[in-house]
């Protein structure tokens, strides 16, 4: 507990700075970054610690993004941000247009000290409508999804097997739930982890 | 409710982009994915005919409706996180037997969606399903 005190005091501290430092401390496993932070949210409450949205605008270290529900969220990354972008990735990658989810702490200036950026990230459930070479074609609520398939990043679960690079298991007809990357530009999406049923 | 044992995943809802936009308020209409919220497999009797945890020998699981406060620990990290009913899911039936470990720490069949706020308070929304425990207390 107190070495995550100490890192939130560390993100807020870089983040009230204005500047991308080194924190001394670097990123912690994730889960044991979740671990050791309380929830204290009221149940089916807003959490401020919490936001989502679309990039608008990089600015710096600061990320400019207008959630769905219209709220506009300022988003400072640190040296201590963990970013995801199909795989664990640096800020380099992040982008106007991305879509996002970010955890943190929210400064009293209403900025949120990210300690975890996930870009692009979905999590969709649906049928298989049909195989192609690297690529899944999904039936998603009546719409259908293109996902692409990822060499040395893809990866298959059947029924609770760990995680493996052959997906050819993957038939039509099968019900998946598809944890990867969507693409603003084609509402396409990367594969990360497909969850095959049995 | 005796804690009841399963897996956890995560789902968007509510005002979302990308392929989650058309996901609506869920079956309580209040569903937001920036809220400490919800899916639960047996929320009325058309829900049930849904989710059908029954056909995977999941038994304990009581009918809440929409509002009724679960509390979701992460069995990797022992993260815990209050959250209230906003939907019906997740469709248990689709996974029978589905097993997801982290170490001896294991829990078998899907037993409740978070939304993205919630599973991210208590794990990384990148490590899509985790092991977990569900209780009213």
């Amino acid at each position: 507990m107190n070495q995550t005190l100490d890192r939130r005091r560390l993100l807020a501290t870089a983040a009230l700075g204005g500047v991308v430092g080194a924190t001394g401390l670097g990123s912690l496993a994730p889960e044991a970054a979740f671990a050791a932070e309380p929830a204290t949210i009221d149940s089916g409450a807003p959490d401020p610690n919490f936001a989502e949205g679309r990039i608008s605008k990089i600015s710096g270290s600061m990320l400019l993004v207008t959630g769905s529900d219209t709220v506009l969220h300022s988003i400072r990354i640190t040296d201590g941000t963990s970013i995801w972008k199909l795989h664990p990735t640096t800020f380099d990658k992040v982008a106007i247009g991305d879509g996002l989810y970010a955890r943190g702490v929210r400064l009293p200036d209403g900025t949120l000290a990210a300690d975890s950026v996930w870009l692009n990230i979905v999590n969709l459930h649906g049928h298989i409508a049909a195989v192609g070479r690297n690529v899944l074609h999904l039936d998603h609520q009546g719409r259908r999804i293109v996902a692409h398939v990822v060499p040395d990043r893809s990866a298959a679960v059947y029924n609770g097997t760990p995680a493996v690079s052959d997906l050819s298991l993957l038939r039509v007809g099968r019900h998946v739930q598809v944890l990867g990357a969507w693409h603003p530009d084609t509402n396409e999406v990367d594969i990360a982890t497909v969850y095959a049923a049995a | 409710m005796a804690a009841l044992r399963g897996e956890v995943s995560w789902f968007c809802c509510g005002s979302a982009w990308g392929p989650c936009g058309t996901a609506g308020g869920g079956a309580c209409g209040t569903c937001s994915s920036g809220n400490y919220q919800h899916a639960w497999p047996n929320t009325s009797d058309a829900c049930l005919a849904i989710t059908r945890p029954d056909r995977c020998g999941v038994t304990g699981m009581a009918r809440r409706g929409c509002g009724f406060r679960h509390y979701t620990t992460n069995l990797c990290n022992g993260a815990r996180v209050g959250t209230t009913i906003a939907d019906c899911g997740p469709q248990t039936d689709l996974f029978c037997g589905e097993r997801t470990c982290c170490g001896s720490a294991c829990g078998s069949n899907r037993i409740i969606d978070l939304t993205p706020a919630a599973y991210s308070a208590i794990a990384s929304l990148s490590a899509g399903l985790r092991p977990c425990s569900v209780d009213t207390v």
